[in-house]
């Protein structure tokens, strides 16, 4: 067995961003398998080229080439990275440059936390590993696939409701340039509540690739509100996936702050599966000068009543683009269903490139859906407003544009939360 | 010794290609109160805007001079941190600005401008809940978004608490009473009047006579046609709200 497998390996073709690494848990054949099934799958559909219509406006070249090495010493972060970490009442889970810091959490009654190697060698939850997306149709989901080590799963217990939001927290701040591949779990059965919320940031001007995905599994009656702020390094990359199961009458919000990364790519695929699940994602995110923001999201309706709303506003600087590309998908039994999309922008000069594609796919009858996209310019009265009261312009500027992405933040429930993600 | 605050002489502007000023000359000395009355379309609210220093409002020829500088060379932040203040007729809705912070950051640059100490976030809200007190403006307003969905009254009085709050030497108040019911317009003239003293002067345009019974003027111009045909004490805004506009233009 073994040696058929590392005959294989010889024959591997060679990709972009892909090391001939040993990992940890090489060693037990059904981990292995995962990360060769992995590789098979990108060998097989590579990367995707312009000519793939998810990927067409978003030029991904610039991430191939990088050559970004993957730091394969130490599963584990065992430095004193974290000294100004204060104990907390919070439960922060930390990846100090792409590796799990270990830590005892102090956990309430209902709520379980392992780490991925845990899961892969325990079992208990593989069963949930790359079980809610098609490893096919997304190449950088199968490139994280290869290195999967890093992660963590999170289970909730029936009922259990938890206020006090579980962070997650990707700090990037070594200078090396690397890869780094997360894969979550989110689990929540019947009737549980959490919070989790994302932050991922650099105190550096460094070049990696981030590349996180979220397999998140809501039962019945469960709901998430899952917060996320990305304040990646402005030479770095940041690819993240969530994919989401939503069974009946369980809701699923989403908040995107976005302002970092070279290229960065939140994709949210959810698939409300029955009756009276809900899907609400709102996204505010700032486009930077030579920076690429692409927003997709692929919604499907796949039962009767259920609900999604999806509402981005977007800053676009000079010589930014940004990518909106919003599909909602309604199946044919999926009647009296409601989903809704707009996208605003505002241009702070003419010079920025945005790329909006909404689609539906309607296949019911008996159905509410719209979508809708508008871009304009700072405004000249309320610009004008402000600098007669002795604002200077520039700091009316930025009053108007942290005023646009306001709407977005203001949705926000939890008021310290909407404080951080306020500008 | 009267000095003078704001100087305009042979002032000449337009937007686009539309003349709006048409050689307009007028002297403001510190403690006066002058009304800018005149029918309809004749520029009152243009002037306001080529002396805030709005874009899109080209000056032609002519000079303006506020407290010995060169007025027209200032963008509008700095007329605005020089002391010159417009209440403005239609306020702005600008959403997602909140009052509080726009206005910590409206006085503190120009505290900063005259070379005073800013204001920390404490003292800067005693120092709001104090002059929103005086103008009947409640703790649940200043925490709303610049304008958005206030009523004609609420707005003139947002207007009037910014200037106690800024302490401009020059105010231009356009159209003031525009939007106010009876008891709204005392609020808000009572507010004006009691920002007055003997080193800041006023520019009240107004449609009506009623404005200037409340805020007493010390000389009154007719402005028609981008210019100033006549000038006086305040019997002649009585006479111009019993004869109408028409008797002055033909006049000239």
């Amino acid at each position: 067995m073994v040696m058929q497998i590392s005959l294989k390996k010889n024959k591997m073709q060679e990709l972009p961003l892909v090391k001939d690494i040993n990992l940890y848990l090489d060693e037990k054949p059904s981990v292995y398998a995962l990360r060769q099934k992995a590789r098979q799958a990108l060998e097989k559909n590579k990367y995707p080229i312009k000519k793939i219509e998810a990927w067409k406006y978003t030029n991904i070249q610039p991430i191939l080439s990088s050559n970004l090495k993957f730091e394969k010493e130490g599963h584990i972060c065992t430095n004193e990275c974290c000294h100004n970490h204060e104990k907390s009442s919070k439960i922060e889970i930390r990846f100090c440059n792409g590796k799990l810091h270990i830590e005892e959490y102090n956990l309430p009654k209902g709520l379980i936390i392992k780490s991925l190697p845990e899961v892969l060698y325990e079992g208990e939850y593989k069963q949930y590993l790359f079980n809610s997306f098609d490893i096919d149709k997304h190449p950088f989901a199968a490139l994280n696939g290869i290195y999967l080590e890093q992660g963590i799963c999170i289970y909730v217990e029936k009922n259990t409701k938890i206020t006090d939001p579980i962070e997650i927290i990707y700090s990037q701040n070594k200078s090396n340039e690397n890869q780094i591949h997360i894969h979550n779990l989110i689990i929540l059965e019947k009737g549980a509540s959490i919070e989790i919320y994302e932050k991922s940031s650099s105190n550096k001007v460094n070049t990696y690739l981030i590349n996180t995905i979220n397999e998140i599994y809501l039962k019945p009656d469960s709901c998430l509100h899952h917060y996320k702020k990305q304040n990646d390094s402005n030479n770095s990359y940041h690819i993240a996936l969530n994919s989401i199961k939503i069974q009946s009458n369980a809701s699923y919000k989403q908040y995107y702050l976005s302002k970092g990364a070279q290229i960065s790519r939140q994709e949210t695929a959810i698939d409300l599966q029955q009756s009276k699940a809900s899907a609400e994602i709102y996204t505010a995110y700032t486009a930077q000068k030579n920076c690429l923001t692409d927003i997709t999201t692929n919604i499907n309706h796949l039962s009767e009543n259920t609900y999604s709303n999806q509402y981005a506003k977007a800053i676009l600087e000079a010589q930014s683009s940004a990518v909106f590309q919003g599909k909602i998908h309604i199946a044919p039994d999926a009647i009296k269903t409601e989903g809704h999309q707009l996208h605003k922008a505002l241009y702070l000069n003419e010079n920025a490139d945005l790329n909006c594609k909404p689609e539906l796919e309607i296949f019911a009858d008996d159905v509410k859906c719209s979508h809708g996209a508008s871009c304009g310019e700072i405004d000249k009265e309320q610009l004008f407003y402000l600098t007669s009261r002795g604002i200077s312009k520039k700091d009316a500027i930025n009053l108007l544009i942290s005023a646009h992405l306001q709407e977005i933040i203001s949705l926000i429930p939890n008021k310290d939360i909407q404080e951080e993600f306020s500008y | 010794m009267e000095k003078p605050l704001l100087e305009i002489k042979h002032l000449c502007a337009r937007v686009e290609d539309k003349e709006i000023i048409k050689d307009l000359s007028l002297t403001i000395n510190a403690g006066e109160v002058h009304a800018i009355m005149g029918p309809n379309g004749a520029g009152k609210s243009s002037l306001s805007y080529v002396l805030s220093g709005k874009d899109g409002y080209e000056v032609t020829s002519g000079s303006v001079t506020f407290k010995g500088k060169d007025l027209l060379n200032m963008p509008a932040e700095e007329r605005a941190r020089e002391g010159l203040f417009l209440s403005m007729q239609l306020p702005t809705e600008i959403p997602g600005v909140v009052i509080s912070n726009f206005l910590k950051q409206s006085l503190n640059s120009i505290l900063k401008h005259r070379g005073k100490e800013e204001l920390d976030t404490i003292s800067f809200m005693k120092l709001l809940r104090l002059e929103a007190n005086k103008l009947n403006i409640s703790q649940e307003m200043l925490k709303r978004f610049v304008n958005v969905g206030f009523s004609g009254g609420e707005k003139k009085r947002f207007e009037t608490l910014q200037m106690a709050l800024l302490k401009p030497d020059f105010c231009i108040l356009d159209e003031i009473d525009s939007g106010l019911d009876i008891d709204a317009l005392k609020t808000v003239s009572d507010g004006v009047n009691s920002l007055r003293n003997t080193n800041n002067s006023f520019l009240v345009i107004t449609h009506y006579q009623r404005l200037l019974d409340h805020i007493q003027p010390d000389v009154v111009h007719i402005f028609a046609d981008g210019h100033i045909i006549k000038t006086g004490d305040k019997t002649l805004a009585t006479q111009l709200e019993q004869n109408g506009y028409a008797d002055f233009i033909k006049e000239e």
